[in-house]
């Protein structure tokens, strides 16, 4: 569905029902140069099980209207807009990569509004080599190329899909290319620059559980769980054969896990 | 780098991750019709695309989904789906977004099937064709009408060769927000990859060079998800809600696969023309070895086409390789390692010469089929263009001297002592 915010048009994926904002509402944030398409073996679950769903395309990515935004705080703020303007009361977030890092900052500055989080595939910070920023702005393909090498495990690089005939990669590849160069390059800059991590991490108070891939190599084990040290005892658990594209590469097992997440802690009727 | 990316690689692995249960290294057949559900919840799941796995294998099976991927890997696309033909492929991928009233600017130089689909077939369902020169770029944007949804065309026209130019054709493509569909089977990926020059869906029939033995008959649907389906609201197939499957969007969900999946939740499913798995087997089989097999096409093509240029019973060759070749360039351009491994030529002495010919030969097979690893030969106005008018036979570049021969894999010099044979026949009824 397309609404506004701030006078901006923004596109999010509601899981095939209509957005009903007297339901439970799951959120889903997408990483780096992604879109809504990212969530599509657990939003439409959440869509036919009473909850209202939203996948948001950030501001300047795939259908939503740019210009981009250029820090985690700003997208921060832009997140509790968008829960405004929607009239969102019980809000729980799913967050993979960079998404994890906005959850951070939203729930630090508005540690009302959220029912539970989860985090997905991210640490306390990003930090960008430098040579895949100067990529995405100037050889995107060679960005994408890094990043879905870095990113999938290996059903990935062997082309599997999630779904039957589907290629992960070939996927992954055309949503990243409908966001180059300006919305990967600032996106990750916006990772690289984002240093809060650590102080949101400890303040954040409602139900948290962490979820982290065995074999990522774009947010490490170890920096994972650095994440889970200052999140203090979340719920966590480690995918161990997947890489850092859990929810494409380990679909089933985060469906399984955010529903029990988050029946039990933003039930619905 | 581990992102695996080169052909040789892909062809062998790709879409395959080795059986965890037994270990098997070759790609199992699950010869099954369906699939026993865990539980209600898992079972409602899958019918309802929340997500992946298998039902009934109609829709999807696991031997044909290593296949699928394998070829959407090799393709660049981001996902296939494979049929029981070349042809279902081409049915499932037009009525996937055209409906009654919907029309298509296509080559008039394709193969007899995909011309008779169009000129026959669609037209009873309410969707008309406008043929025009494959080699007229132009003449495809001034065919464009106010209900024009796609444009279609062959990148080695059947039996001509003309070669359509990918990119000037993509460009009037999206200038009028069309999707560019390609039936990419004489050329496999492996001599072009069409999503590169801006075409937006590709058509295989998988019987030919990709499996490669004449042993199993299948088709293929490559999604390029490069086509924004929701930038018009000409294609309501696609970005309105599919009541079967409460209301799915398919352009709102699936974003670059949204094409696939329609077929998938919609052809597969209520017309079902699906690949059974031991012909996907036996087609991966094939695909594992296509690009050495390209590579020995193309050689003994370059020498049959020196051999037959020179040759006294020969009236005319045509290759896109040929200097000659009034596609020559783009040959160059857009297949840089050959134009393929079929040839056209004209035998002296007619329609007869050309019967004599084709009736003596015996290493070269006279079969409706190209793309085996046998040498085959075929005369089109007879045969496999014989249920198009005249009319359509010359726009289609048939002449009734015409041969049509795909080059196989036997050792060139037998090849050429068969054919020395077939054109000794052919002299005596010219000389008669």
């Amino acid at each position: 569905m397309y609404f506004e915010v701030n006078g901006r048009k923004v596109f999010a994926s509601t899981g095939g029902k209509p957005f009903d904002n007297t339901k439970p509402v799951v959120m889903f944030l997408s990483g780096s140069g992604l879109d809504h398409t990212f969530w599509g073996l657990q939003s439409r679950f959440f869509a036919f099980r009473n909850y209202a769903v939203l996948a948001p395309d950030r501001p300047g990515h795939t259908h939503s209207e740019g210009p981009c935004l250029e820090s985690i705080e700003t997208i921060a703020e832009w997140l509790h807009d968008v829960v405004e303007s929607l009239g969102i009361d019980r809000l729980s977030i799913v967050a993979h990569s960079q998404g994890c890092l906005e959850t951070l900052e939203y729930v630090f500055r508005y540690p009302d509004k959220v029912r539970s989080a989860t985090f997905i595939a991210s640490g306390l910070a990003t930090p960008v080599n430098p040579a895949l920023i100067d990529a995405a702005e100037n050889d995107p393909q060679s960005a994408i190329a890094m990043m879905i090498s870095w990113g999938f495990g290996q059903a990935g690089h062997l082309y599997q899909g999630p779904i039957p005939g589907n290629s992960m990669v070939g996927g992954g590849w055309k949503i990243m290319g409908r966001n180059v160069p300006t919305a990967l390059a600032t996106d990750l800059r916006a990772c690289d620059n984002y240093k809060n991590g650590k102080a949101a991490a400890t303040s954040i108070a409602c139900p948290r559980q962490v979820i982290l891939g065995g074999k990522d190599r774009m947010a490490p084990r170890k920096a994972g769980m650095q994440l889970v040290e200052h999140l203090r005892q979340p719920e966590l658990h480690i995918i161990e054969n997947s890489g850092h594209m859990l929810p494409l590469e380990a679909p089933d097992e985060c469906r399984s896990l955010l529903r029990d997440f988050i029946f039990a802690n933003n039930p619905a009727s | 780098m581990s992102h695996f990316n080169h052909f040789d690689t892909l062809s062998l692995h790709a879409g395959q991750t080795v059986d965890d249960e037994f270990g098997a290294r070759a790609t199992p057949i699950y010869q099954t019709t369906s699939y026993v559900f865990p539980d209600t919840d898992t079972a409602s799941s899958i019918f309802n695309l929340e997500r992946g796995g298998h039902a009934y294998s109609r829709i999807t099976n696991p031997t044909v989904a290593v296949l699928e991927q394998r070829i959407a890997a090799l393709e660049g696309g981001s996902a296939a789906v494979c049929t029981a033909s070349g042809m279902a492929a081409t049915f499932c991928a037009i009525t996937a977004i055209l409906s009654q009233g919907d029309h298509i600017v296509a080559s008039s130089q394709m193969y007899g099937g995909n011309i008779s689909l169009m000129k026959n077939t669609l037209p009873r369902f309410g969707i008309t064709t406008t043929f025009v020169d494959p080699t007229d770029s132009e003449a495809f944007r001034a065919a464009i009408q106010d209900n024009t949804r796609l444009i279609y065309g062959e990148l080695i026209g059947n039996p001509g060769l003309d070669i359509l130019d990918l990119a000037a054709i993509a460009k009037i493509a999206q200038r009028y927000q069309l999707p560019f569909m390609v039936d990419a089977t004489f050329n496999t990926p492996y001599l072009c990859k069409c999503f590169d020059h801006g075409v937006n869906i590709t058509i295989h029939s998988v019987t030919k060079w990709m499996g490669g033995h004449g042993v199993a008959i299948g088709g293929v649907v490559v999604d390029g998800g490069n086509f924004d389906w929701g930038a018009t609201d000409r294609y309501p197939t696609i970005t309105e809600p599919y009541a079967p499957f409460s209301g799915l969007n398919f352009w709102e969900e699936f974003g670059p696969s949204a094409f696939a999946t329609r077929i998938r939740a919609e052809a597969m499913r209520d017309i079902g023309p699906s690949m059974s798995p031991m012909n996907a087997f036996l087609l991966l089989q094939g695909l594992e070895t296509l690009s050495l097999r390209m590579d020995r096409h193309l050689s003994n093509t370059k020498v049959l086409l020196e051999y037959l240029g020179s040759h006294e019973q020969v009236s005319w060759v045509s290759h896109p390789d040929l200097p000659d070749h009034s596609s020559h360039k783009l040959a160059k351009k857009y297949l840089p390692k050959g134009a393929g491994s079929i040839v056209s030529f004209g035998v002296k002495g007619g329609r007869d010469a050309g019967r004599a010919f084709i009736e003596n030969v015996e290493l070269a097979s006279h079969l409706a089929n190209v793309g085996d690893a046998k040498t085959l030969v075929i005369h089109p106005a007879t045969t496999t263009h014989s249920r198009i008018d005249a009319e359509a036979l010359v726009a289609a570049g048939i002449t009734e001297d015409m041969i049509r021969l795909s080059v196989g894999l036997e050792d060139v010099r037998d090849i050429k002592v068969d054919f020395e044979n077939g054109f000794r026949a052919a002299k005596k009824i010219a000389s008669a």
